[in-house]
């Protein structure tokens, strides 16, 4: 063993046998192939080869970002059209809201890429804990076009029930003043 | 001494955890508050880029992970100032250098290497160049050479942005700046939690098993990014 300097001999190190050193880095690379595994790969790109990330459900994380594949979820835009895309997965409910305050206007328009969706369009008072909402437009569409005021300051915008078995994507453009938008 | 032992094991864990915990919250990105910052501003901000530059130190545990490696068993202050000196040399030539002639690194593959860079360390402290080669290759060029990988992340992390060339370079150094007043305030954290756990018994005895973890650590990041790489 060699010391590089003299002025670096206060590095003190761990002194391992061979087999304890093989043991503790087979340990490390076993323990983070398993982490791997069964949380992070689950839990940050839904791949579960296991199945332990859904049954701790830790894939909830992608249900959500791969329906938002909108990389502008959350910006202050007036009077620009903007072009979102919304995911609704087999069998289950998006909602995508619109945070906008009393009176503000949303020119809106919307198409699915196959089957028509059940869909709420409605708002909710900011601040609001009861859980009252008021629907302005309730039916099944593959395709919407429109425009509403909001009512009351809070968050406006779509619940997709998607009941078919297959992902359905849903074509968002809309122009109008709003705060920021994104799924809810 | 049972009671003891579970204690500062118990302590140690939480200490590891909570380098661990921010993987989700920060997720090591930009926020959206700060995306939209980076791509709209215009001309000189230098107070806006020196807390970006701090924010990203500061919850970026694969920096963080390094550098408590790098600290463990480091604890004459003027070593700790010279190694913390090569890699933040290190870092910073890359950052200013990989962002100026814009040269465009794969963000999955330099994270991956950053995750080597700690599992290189957690062994590296586990004597395992020692064991294996016969002799410690000099850790301060290990720090240095790592510093410089360091700084490519931090250079592909400011690149993902259209950054306005516009004052780029006065931004660019605030950023910097920034990236050590980050790496300081961690720094001062880590060493306080590190040479608080020195005074005690339960130091030596979770050396080897904390530098295995950090090693685990960095084999996670390495897995982590490099699926990143091959699945985008």
């Amino acid at each position: 063993m060699q010391e590089t300097n003299t002025q670096t001999t206060t590095t003190q190190q761990i002194t391992l046998t061979n087999s304890k050193l093989i043991k503790y880095t087979l340990f490390s690379l076993v323990f983070a192939a398993i982490t791997l595994v069964t949380v992070i790969l689950p839990a940050e790109y839904n791949i579960d080869p296991t199945g332990a990330g859904k049954a701790l459900g830790l894939t909830v994380f992608n249900i959500v970002t791969a329906t938002a594949t909108s990389d502008t979820s959350t910006k202050n835009t007036k009077d620009a059209t903007e072009t979102i895309e919304v995911l609704v997965p087999a069998g289950r409910g998006v909602e995508y809201k619109f945070i906008m305050e009393q009176y503000q206007k949303l020119t809106y328009e919307w198409i699915t890429d196959g089957p028509a969706l059940y869909f709420d369009l409605h708002g909710e008072p900011k601040g609001d804990t009861t859980g009252y909402f008021e629907s302005y437009t309730i039916t099944t569409s593959d395709e919407v076009k429109g425009s509403f005021t909001a009512p009351f300051s809070g968050s406006h915008g779509w619940y997709w029930k998607n009941t078919s078995d297959a992902t359905v994507k849903v074509q968002l453009i809309v122009h109008g003043e709003y705060i920021e938008h994104g799924l809810k | 001494m049972f009671n003891s032992f579970h204690r500062y094991g118990a302590l140690s864990f939480i200490a590891l955890i909570a380098i661990l915990l921010p993987l989700e919250v920060f997720a090591h990105g930009v926020d959206e508050s700060t995306r939209n910052f980076l791509q709209n501003n215009t001309g000189v901000q230098i107070i806006p880029f020196l807390y970006i530059g701090a924010k990203h130190m500061v919850t970026g545990y694969d920096h963080l992970l390094f550098l408590v490696g790098v600290l463990f068993f480091l604890y004459k202050s003027r070593d700790v100032l010279l190694y913390v000196s090569m890699f933040t040399l290190g870092h910073s030539v890359t950052l200013l250098f990989g962002v100026v002639s814009d040269i465009q690194v794969n963000a999955y593959l330099i994270d991956a290497i950053i995750g080597l860079s700690v599992v290189y360390k957690g062994f590296d402290n586990l004597g395992g160049f020692k064991n294996t080669i016969g002799f410690t290759p000099n850790p301060k060029a290990a720090v240095l050479i790592f510093g410089l990988f360091h700084g490519f992340g931090l250079a592909t992390k400011l690149q993902e942005f259209q950054l306005p060339t516009d004052g780029l370079i006065a931004n660019l150094i605030a950023f910097n700046v920034g990236v050590e007043l980050g790496q300081f305030s961690a720094l001062a954290f880590i060493l306080l939690l590190i040479n608080f756990w020195r005074k005690h018994a339960s130091f030596n005895r979770f050396a080897t098993n904390t530098n295995c973890l950090l090693m685990s650590a960095g084999f996670m990041l390495i897995g982590f990014q490099l699926t990143g790489y091959f699945t985008s």
